[in-house]
């Protein structure tokens, strides 16, 4: 009898053992994951391109809104209103389920590219730049123009 | 009146060790097939890595079976056969000379993924055959004869560029509205829609020189929300596109030409029979769909097997 229970309950572990789903929780990529309070999803934008700086480790992926992306598409160098583009950007991870791949690990910033026409009707762009894993906005306002012409720089990628 | 039945009770332990005895010499003479046909066309690797595969992959993944005293026996004998003829249709290093190169390092990559995931040598086989066991060190041998054969990345690529420029000029004239969506052979239709979903991951592909967004629809996005993702919801879709890259002076790289799309929408009733998803691959800006036969779906399932306790998946989605 005893040995009967014992090995119905090695039977069971060894099933228990192949059939062992992980959980949900372990799969997500949690260190690159936007915070929900920071509304992403929310702004609907869509995949332009994607990045790789090899010296800095990182990888970037560019959005837009559809006004965004049909300017970019078009190719012209004048913005219109209403556009936004948002550049996220993650330090670079190994891939622990494929040997031969590089997937996005840390959270390192948001730059969000916006163009708007103020009351007056003049047309400004606004740069803003959030960093870390919880996004703080950041206050250092240096090279600014320089992201900003690196953003509209970017040409889409591909997607027929 | 008690002598007989004593008798019969003697007996009938030698009766049924007959019969066994007669079962068992009598399926020694079921046997499948395992030919050794020459090898022409073996493939080359330094000494290191070779005797590596020639110990644990070659029993069945070539046509120098070594077959064991204890493989020659019914039932067991069976199951090794079942185990060469798939194993050799999947990969064959003795005919390995006749696939493209390019088939031959993707090949390779999966087959080092394979056993890092502990999905090959096939445990039941590596249980009678533990010589044929991969230790740490052998598959650092393998990782980094692999790794030796990645493509290197020349800034500034003429080649890359023009084709991704001729590519993009294409794309860019093209009207939305495609007259006929192409189809994969197994059914399943070119999701044009994919680039309107939201990303859930990227990957730089170092073993063959891509980079890839990965994009899932509504249903995908629903269920990383609520957490549940293994297993995925019915109807999950994702989109894998994959592009070449383009590295620039500055080493930032970028993505050229477009490669493919490939496809994963879960439903385990539909899909059942292979691994509750539905699979397809168009290549190229043409969208050409992937396979010789509605059978190609066996590959696609054969590469994700060893994520079983992910659901098949490769991605680990990014919550956003």
């Amino acid at each position: 009898m005893k040995i009967t229970y014992i090995l119905f309950a090695a039977s069971v572990f060894v099933l228990s053992a192949c059939n062992n789903r992980k959980p949900s929780e372990e799969l997500l990529n949690k260190k690159a994951a936007i915070p929900a309070s920071f509304n992403f999803s929310k702004a609907g934008l869509k995949v332009i391109t994607s990045s790789i700086n090899k010296k800095e480790q990182t990888m970037s992926t560019l959005y837009g809104n559809d006004l965004a992306l049909k300017t970019a598409i078009s190719g012209t160098t004048s913005y219109p209103p209403g556009e936004n583009l948002t550049l996220v950007t993650w330090s670079q991870q190994d891939d622990d389920r494929w040997f031969g791949a590089k997937i996005p690990g840390d959270l390192l910033s948001v730059e969000v590219v916006k163009i708007i026409s103020s009351n007056t009707g003049s047309i400004t762009t606004i740069y803003q730049r959030f960093t870390g894993k919880k996004l703080i906005k950041d206050i250092d306002t240096a090279h600014q123009q320089e992201r900003i012409n690196y953003i509209f720089s970017q040409k889409p990628s591909v997607m027929p | 009146m008690n002598a007989q039945p004593s008798k019969l009770f003697k007996r009938k332990p030698i009766i049924i060790a007959a019969i066994l005895l007669i079962g068992f010499l009598s399926i020694q003479f079921i046997r499948p097939q395992i030919t050794n046909p020459p090898v022409k066309a073996e493939i080359e690797a330094p000494a290191e890595v070779k005797s590596i595969l020639t110990r644990a992959c070659y029993d069945c993944h070539s046509n120098q079976t070594n077959l064991r005293w204890y493989d020659q026996i019914s039932p067991v004998y069976w199951k090794v056969a079942s185990h060469v003829n798939t194993g050799r249709k999947h990969l064959n290093f003795s005919n390995w000379q006749n696939l493209a190169p390019a088939d031959q390092k993707a090949i390779l990559w999966e087959a080092v993924n394979q056993i890092a995931a502990g999905a090959m040598p096939i445990k039941d086989y590596e249980l009678v055959h533990p010589s044929a066991a991969v230790s740490k060190s052998d598959l650092e041998v393998l990782k980094k004869y692999v790794s030796s054969m990645s493509p290197k990345q020349i800034s500034g690529d003429t080649a890359k560029i023009n084709a991704a420029d001729k590519q993009y000029v294409h794309w860019q004239k093209a009207t939305a509205d495609q007259a006929k969506l192409p189809k994969a052979l197994n059914g399943i239709t070119y999701i044009p829609d994919y680039k309107n979903w939201e990303s859930i991951s990227s990957t730089e592909r170092f073993d063959n020189g891509t980079m890839r967004i990965i994009f899932g629809n509504p249903t995908a996005i629903k269920a990383i929300r609520e957490h549940h993702i293994n297993p995925w919801p019915n109807g999950t879709t994702f989109a894998k596109v994959a592009w070449d890259q383009i590295t620039d002076k500055g080493g930032n790289v970028h993505t050229g030409a477009f490669k493919q799309v490939e496809y994963m929408i879960k439903d385990d009733k539909k899909y059942a029979a292979t691994a509750g998803w539905g699979w397809a691959r168009f290549k190229t800006d043409k969208l050409v769909p992937y396979g010789k036969t509605a059978m190609f779906t066996t590959e696609c399932v054969s590469c994700h097997k060893p994520l079983s306790n992910t659901d098949f998946v490769f991605t680990s989605p990014i919550e956003h």
